[in-house]
């Protein structure tokens, strides 16, 4: 594409939006809202998703060594899993402890009626581990499974399948709302395009009567889109994060230990897939509509 | 350099508007093309800058086929062409200068290129001191001069034209036909249709009448008559 072509698509694309005011407002608008509901969708189940992996993680994984393993070993073994990234600390407790916690209990007398009793000790040497905030722990839970001394471990599977199950229900419902929106909003976009396109039948004649190809025609519509996918994303990026910042404000008050989990980077991050998917609207939503340009251009009706 | 071999075209709704047409139009050569309305005029014109395509046949521009040709290189074979049409296709929200531009901007032309190129052609049709203005702004022979500019503005090698005086007085209609000798003169091969018997009757350039899809007349310096 020469600079002569490109300039003459953004004089053309900057006329245009002036001129059919009325329809880029109503691009820009259906393209904006659009994003405000993705990244809301998107932003709640960040949230959400960030939120269950706290309460996962302070859950607290313990390793049950094998009977074998002396005292020295288990102390030896906590102080090389210290050093892992994702434990915050570790406690050693030994069958005594267990012990002793298991009896301080009133109701686990009845342990003793089936034979355990604090002389005759079936209990192992455990390792509790306390896991840093934020840590995904299927990592964790493959590295001490090579680990030889312990002989298994338990860190509440259960719940933890259950906030696995329900975090990959939100991405899935997530994922599903904003196809839906952003095929909603393709299709209005499509059709305002489509609008323009007729209203500028005219002018494609003549640029295709004076040899235009196909491409050229499409180029100021494309910058338009693109035009248009760029200021809709970025208010919406404006109006999502003020909100978001506002009702942040209004839940901390509300909630007194509530904090936002979701920090710059996630937010940086949302905000370009946002910018990213307001350009793919506006850029695609002109590429549809122009995709049988041949039909517009057609200089004199057939006929003789 | 335009040569029809056999060129017939059915529409599908059975009508058949042209009907086994031969015919070779040389390079530099104006030609009417006459007839009853319904005659395939406008089918004939439509097919040589490749707005239709014949059903059977083939014509060649220069040498290459255009019924056969992708339709990628199409807007290439129009660069070549000039076109004019009878309602003025001109942009009402585009000055002069920018209607002339137009068909130099989808060739990339440089501002430069741009600005000399239009200026000599709104020179060759008289408008140059109207360049800032707008169509509503002027008269149906002055907006017709504009789109005979905006032809006549890549120096193409062939001008067609579709009854380009029927929308005009008899007066302007002379000026307008004087514009198209004076293109003509410079080399550029012309192919009009018209309906205006006068200026064929008085130019006698070559005729060629068109009735019921069928070439009937083929004369060197013709007149208008075709019955």
């Amino acid at each position: 594409m020469s600079l002569a072509n490109l300039n003459f698509f953004m004089s053309e694309a900057a006329t245009n939006l002036r001129r059919s005011g009325m329809m880029s407002f109503i691009t820009i608008s259906t393209i904006g809202i659009a994003l405000i509901m993705m990244g809301a969708f998107l932003l709640a189940t960040m949230n959400m998703e960030s939120f269950l992996y706290q309460m996962q993680a302070e859950a607290l994984v313990t390793a049950y060594l094998k009977p074998e393993v002396s005292i020295s070993d288990a102390k030896t073994l906590s102080l090389r899993l210290t050093s892992l990234e994702e434990i915050e600390n570790i406690m050693v407790v030994t069958p005594e402890q267990a012990a002793k916690e298991l009896f301080s209990n009133p109701d686990d007398q009845q342990l003793m009626q089936i034979g355990i009793t604090p002389e005759e000790n079936p209990l192992p040497t455990t390792l509790r581990m306390k896991v840093k905030a934020g840590t995904h722990l299927p990592p964790l839970l493959e590295k001490l499974k090579s680990e030889p001394l312990i002989d298994n471990f338990s860190y509440g599977e259960e719940l933890f399948q259950q906030f696995q199950g329900l975090s990959h229900l939100l991405w899935v419902t997530s994922l599903v709302i904003v196809i839906m929106l952003g095929l909603a909003s393709l299709f209005i976009v499509y059709n305002t395009v489509r609008l323009t396109l007729y209203m500028r039948r005219e002018e494609i004649i003549i640029m295709k009567l004076v040899g235009a190809t196909n491409w050229f025609v499409r180029g100021p519509f494309i910058v338009e889109g693109f035009i248009q996918g760029m200021v809709g994303s970025f208010l919406a990026i404006i109006v999502l994060f003020a909100t978001y910042r506002f009702a942040l404000g209004k839940l901390s008050e509300l909630i007194p230990f509530f904090t936002a989990s979701i920090g710059f980077e996630q937010m940086f991050k949302l905000a370009a897939k946002l910018f990213m998917m307001g350009l793919v609207l506006g850029i695609s939503g002109s590429l549809l509509s122009l995709r049988d340009i041949n039909r517009f251009s057609k200089s004199t009706p057939e006929g003789v | 350099m335009i040569e029809l071999q056999g060129v017939t075209r059915i529409f599908p709704n059975g009508v058949r508007a042209l009907n086994n047409i031969s015919l070779t139009i040389n390079p530099g050569d104006f030609v009417f093309l006459v007839g009853p309305s319904g005659a395939g005029k406008s089918t004939f014109l439509r097919m040589l800058f490749r707005e239709d395509v014949p059903t059977e046949g083939k014509i060649l521009i220069d040498g290459k086929d255009i019924t056969t040709m992708p339709e990628g290189r199409v807007p290439y074979l129009r660069r070549n062409l000039g076109i004019v049409l009878q309602d003025f296709q001109l942009l009402k929200r585009r000055t002069v200068a920018e209607n002339v531009a137009f068909g130099l901007r989808v060739v990339g032309a440089s501002a430069s290129v741009i600005n000399t190129r239009v200026q000599e052609a709104l020179e060759q049709v008289g408008l140059s001191h109207k360049r800032r203005m707008f169509p509503t702004e002027l008269s149906g022979g002055e907006q017709q001069r504009v789109c005979i500019a905006r032809a006549i503005v890549n120096n193409p090698l062939i001008l067609i034209t579709d009854e380009p005086t029927g929308n005009l007085d008899p007066m302007i209609s002379q000026e307008i036909m004087q514009l198209f000798l004076e293109i003509n003169s410079r080399g550029t091969t012309v192919v009009m249709a018209t309906h205006n018997h006068n200026l064929v009757n008085k130019l006698r350039k070559r005729v060629l009448a068109l009735v019921d899809g069928q070439i009937v007349k083929d004369e060197a310096c013709g007149t208008y008559a075709y019955e």
